[in-house]
């Protein structure tokens, strides 16, 4: 009885300290205490010996990564992550459709132990969440961080070590979560013995990261680079923090996985997510970002806030009402670094929509970013009491989750692929049509599925409540909205085939492009 | 392959780096941010206020039920034992414990009571009794339920003693310390046998009626037995959710001393789909109708202390005046009118109610509101479903399971009917 008070002042003293903290920053930016990166900065970030040439004053802003090297120093690592994520993602994907339709057909695979929802569902989150958006995520840091630093990827063979390790931790994880040996709390499935192959590679990513960070050529660290680096030094901790065997019990061990569960979204999915749409939305279109102070805002009210947002998923649970409040609170915060992002994304691409025709990539990564402000805004309302009562325990809280983990981190990184790929191989892809049927494929699977749930979860949700209604209406009722999310399922399962198809073709074909002589144009 | 030639003029070269521009925060992020952080702070206070409340009345609660469960040393008072006589007992025993002729024994100056005394009346309270038993040379034959459920040690010392004294002039007494060691020894039994039953704990008995010869044990009783407790290869057995007393749990009715005609009428409901529940629809599936009578007079029979208790948070003085007034402003009579008095149940269409589960009865309440039962005559409970809000579904729930059991009634037991029989062997 008396811990639990002081506990409550503590991280109450969070919120408050968090929104110190943030008024600091805003009245810091609004004096013009905060350095903007102005022309003085642009300019010093030319190579020496470059810059002479390149740097001349029309032609700010301009840096050419593929003949200085920095390209060629990243593309086999980034390559190798981007094929085994593809990898993973079909892989898990195949599970997610597998475990779908088991909800409405319940006897379709119930022959086997292997083949049950419980571990298909548990597979499929742990090969797209380690394998496939983790893995792409990274591809897509180890290609920015050495171009936004001006500088070649350094300890490149430990990542593609790093790359190794992972998969084989990812690889054995998942055949010990079939078998049915698991830790048995959601998102920490993978057994911890086998975790500590995933944290080794994870410090395989690091290093590098952090090597090529401290040989950085420039003064101004773009805006990319503070959600990479600030994604690469929180998942680590996280990950490890929320699996040290024996340390977690009871009532705490569930509020634990939620802060893991949620914060592996907030400060991992995310930051891989709005850092590779930061970069490749103005890199595609030719023109800057909205606006600095709205930037730093972005980020810091991120950092500052996101960490506490899990235990909403607690409401209505045996944990201090104290705590679940602030978690309520902190998730309402979050609209604050949404708005930020939101406007400083979405003016840069409304203000060139000429630009969404022109490029594929754009096009996936700009509906990416739209994703991730509405998955974010309804994340936030989800955590309210009011709304969460409803929604709880339903089908509704599975759409929110691929809004964000799916149409929003997933398809950032499809386009970062697609616009990665030709400049680290120095190939076009052989179909470029398959890449719009991609885009339409995953863009109306995944409406089909997301309303779906979202309508049979709020229906469900209300069946549960209602107290004269026996329970096994609220399962009936959801059968076609199940049956919608398969449909949904099996087109976005097809689109990402057709991914893995053209990078197939593209790893068979013949070299069209030199790297080093010949640099490609922004959009292919 | 896309040609090269055919790109949008308008993207730029390979070289652009993408950057910020100085631009200052729009207005409306510091309106939105000052807003959200008001919001929270009240939140915050606001949640914080409440749950010192909360924390207050949780505490409140918490130091009456100690005060509750702590022997109490002094001796309990004869005015609360006559206050409990009264709540208690008198709407059986009337008012000074004067009986009914012919249905319920005397109190007041009676030959059992005075020969037994304050310890012999706490046995009875404690375990109810059933059967023949004479008393002041008139014959009864009637059931009292066990109230080891209700009332706690204080009180059942406080109403043996107002019997032994107020009622009978006797001078002994019972303590509570003394109550508890018999409600540890006895609470959980059946109740006593009638009159013969009293013989060994009574010194100076009255002539007595020997016990009713229990009916000739039905060579099928064991098997009966076995089924309720241990289920076969395809149905599961009663007990695994019903509990090894057939006390209930949750939503899972009680099903101890119901009226076998009432648990057969609701088994073959289930079978032929007029009542649905997916468990029961599953196990009703392999019963035979000579099974169904033979579990239901099993239950019928059995007498187990109540595992209910008020646990919904309901309003317990509303759902007593729902219980025996009614709520006329809302179309809703008595529960008692038609499910008998303190709730015993009624022939084979109006169930006992007391000591019922809670969550049981709100549930069910809830589902006559919703039409998903509707297995009653004439639609009777439909319209009460309708009528009572989800707060006197739980008070009226919670008053329910704060009563007594009904004793089991052996003699309510249905017969088999031997051609039915015949006809189930003979396939």
């Amino acid at each position: 009885m008396q811990i639990t008070p002081t506990l409550g002042l503590l991280l109450a003293l969070s919120f408050i300290v968090s929104l110190l903290a943030l008024t600091a920053l805003i009245w810091a930016i609004a004096n013009k205490q905060v350095h903007t990166p102005d022309q003085d900065d642009a300019r010093s970030i030319f190579q020496p010996g470059e810059g002479a040439e390149i740097d001349s004053p029309a032609l700010p802003h301009h840096f050419d990564t593929a003949r200085s090297g920095i390209d060629k120093s990243s593309a086999g690592p980034v390559m190798w992550l981007i094929s085994m994520g593809v990898f993973w993602l079909i892989y898990g994907s195949i599970h997610g459709l597998a475990a779908s339709l088991e909800l409405h057909l319940p006897d379709l695979m119930s022959g086997s132990a292997h083949m049950t929802f419980g571990r298909m569902r548990t597979v499929h989150l742990n090969s797209v969440i380690y394998g496939w958006s983790s893995q792409a995520g990274l591809a897509a840091i180890f290609w920015i961080i050495p171009r936004i630093f001006h500088t070649p990827l350094r300890l490149g063979w430990m990542v593609n070590l790093g790359t190794l390790i992972w998969n084989l931790g990812v690889a054995a994880g998942v055949l010990a979560i079939a078998n049915g040996w698991t830790d048995g709390l959601e998102w920490l499935e993978i057994p911890w013995q086998i975790d500590i192959a995933l944290a080794i590679g994870a410090a395989c990513f690091v290093a590098p990261l952090i090597a090529t960070t401290r040989a950085r050529k420039v003064h101004h660290i773009y805006v990319s680079g503070w959600y990479f680096l600030a994604g690469v030094l929180w998942f680590p901790m996280l990950f490890i923090i929320a699996n040290i065997p024996g340390l977690h019990w009871g009532v705490e061990q569930a509020t634990m996985n939620w802060w893991f569960a949620h914060n592996v979204l907030g400060l991992w999915l995310t930051p891989l997510g709005v850092g590779t749409a930061y970069y490749f939305i103005p890199k595609i279109i030719g023109k800057p970002i909205y606006s600095y102070s709205v930037s730093l805002v972005g980020f810091w009210a991120l950092a500052l806030f996101y960490s506490q947002v899990g235990i909403h998923h607690l409401i209505g649970g045996p944990v201090p009402t104290w705590l679940v409040t602030l978690s309520v609170v902190h998730s309402i915060m979050m609209f604050v670094p949404v708005i930020a992002v939101a406007i400083n994304q979405h003016v840069t691409v409304a203000r060139n929509l000429w630009a969404l025709k022109a490029s594929m990539p754009l096009r996936f990564i700009s509906f990416g970013a739209v994703c991730y402000t509405l998955a974010s805004f309804q994340g936030s309302i989800e955590a309210l009491r009011s709304v969460n009562t409803i929604t709880h325990f339903t089908q509704y809280t599975i759409g929110h989750a691929h809004l964000g983990a799916y149409a929003f981190v997933s398809l950032v990184l499809f386009g970062a692929i697609y616009q990665i790929v030709p400049r680290a191989t120095g190939k076009y892809f052989p179909f470029p049509r398959l890449i719009a049927w991609h885009f339409w494929l995953v863009v109306v699977g995944f409406a089909v599925y997301f309303f779906s749930l979202t309508i049979g979860g709020v229906l469900q949700g209300l069946a549960m409540l209602d107290a004269s209604k026996p329970f096994a209406d609220s399962v009936i009722l959801l059968k076609p909205y199940l049956e919608g999310r398969s449909l949904g399922g099996g087109l976005m399962t097809l689109g990402h085939i057709l991914l893995a198809v053209n990078l197939i073709a593209l790893a068979f074909s013949k070299r069209t492009q030199d790297l080093e002589t010949e640099p490609m144009v922004a959009a292919q | 392959m896309r040609d090269k030639n055919k790109q949008d003029p308008r993207l730029p070269d390979e070289t652009f780096e993408p950057y910020e521009e100085p631009r200052r925060i729009p207005m409306p992020v510091y309106w939105i941010a000052i807003a959200l952080a008001i919001w929270g702070v009240t939140m915050l206070v606001h949640v914080s206020y409440s749950t010192k409340i909360a924390d207050k009345e949780r505490a409140a609660l918490n130091d009456q039920a100690i005060a509750a469960n702590t022997p109490v040393k002094s001796e309990p008072t004869p005015e609360a034992g006559k206050a409990l006589f009264a709540d208690n007992c008198a709407s059986c025993h009337g008012d000074a414990g004067e009986g009914v002729a012919d249905a319920i024994p005397p109190l007041h100056a009676s030959d059992v009571a005075k020969a037994g005394g304050a310890t012999a009346i706490t046995h009875i309270v404690m375990r109810g009794i059933g059967g023949p038993l004479i008393v002041d040379k008139a014959d009864y034959d009637g059931e009292m339920p066990s109230f080891a459920s209700v009332l706690d040690d204080k009180d059942i010392a406080a109403i043996a003693n107002f019997v032994a004294s107020d009622l009978n002039g006797l001078k002994s007494t019972v303590s509570p310390a003394q109550v508890a060691e018999i409600r540890t020894a006895s609470a959980d039994l059946d109740p006593w046998d009638g009159g013969s039953g009293l013989a060994g704990l009574i010194n100076g008995l009255p002539a007595q009626p020997a016990s009713e010869t229990a009916a000739a044990p039905s060579p099928d009783a064991a098997a009966t037995a076995a089924l309720a407790t241990h289920g076969t290869n395809e149905i599961w057995s009663c007990a695994s959710c019903h509990g090894d007393k057939g006390e209930g749990t949750q939503t899972i009715p009680r099903l101890a001393g119901l009226a076998p005609a009432y648990l057969a009428k609701q088994l073959h409901d289930f079978k032929e789909g007029t009542r649905v529940n997916d468990s029961m629809d599953y196990v009703v599936k392999s019963l035979s109708d000579t099974q169904i009578i033979e579990l239901a007079n099993y239950y019928g029979a059995m007498s187990s202390p109540s595992g209910a208790r008020p646990s919904l948070k309901g309003d317990l003085a509303r759902g007593e005046k729902i219980a025996l007034e009614g709520d006329w402003s809302k179309n809703v009579p008595a529960c008692f009118t038609c499910h008998g008095p303190s709730g015993i149940g009624v022939g084979d269409k109006f169930p006992g109610l007391a000591a019922q589960q809670p969550a049981y009865i709100a549930h069910q309440l809830a589902m006559w509101q919703g039409g998903s039962r509707h297995n009653s005559p004439l639609g009777l409970m439909a319209g009460i479903g309708k009528s009572l809000s989800d707060a006197d579904r739980r008070a009226v729930a919670d008053y329910l399971a704060s009563l007594p059991p009904a004793a089991a009634n052996a003699k309510l037991a249905l017969a088999v009917s031997a051609t039915t029989k015949e006809a189930e062997n003979g396939q």
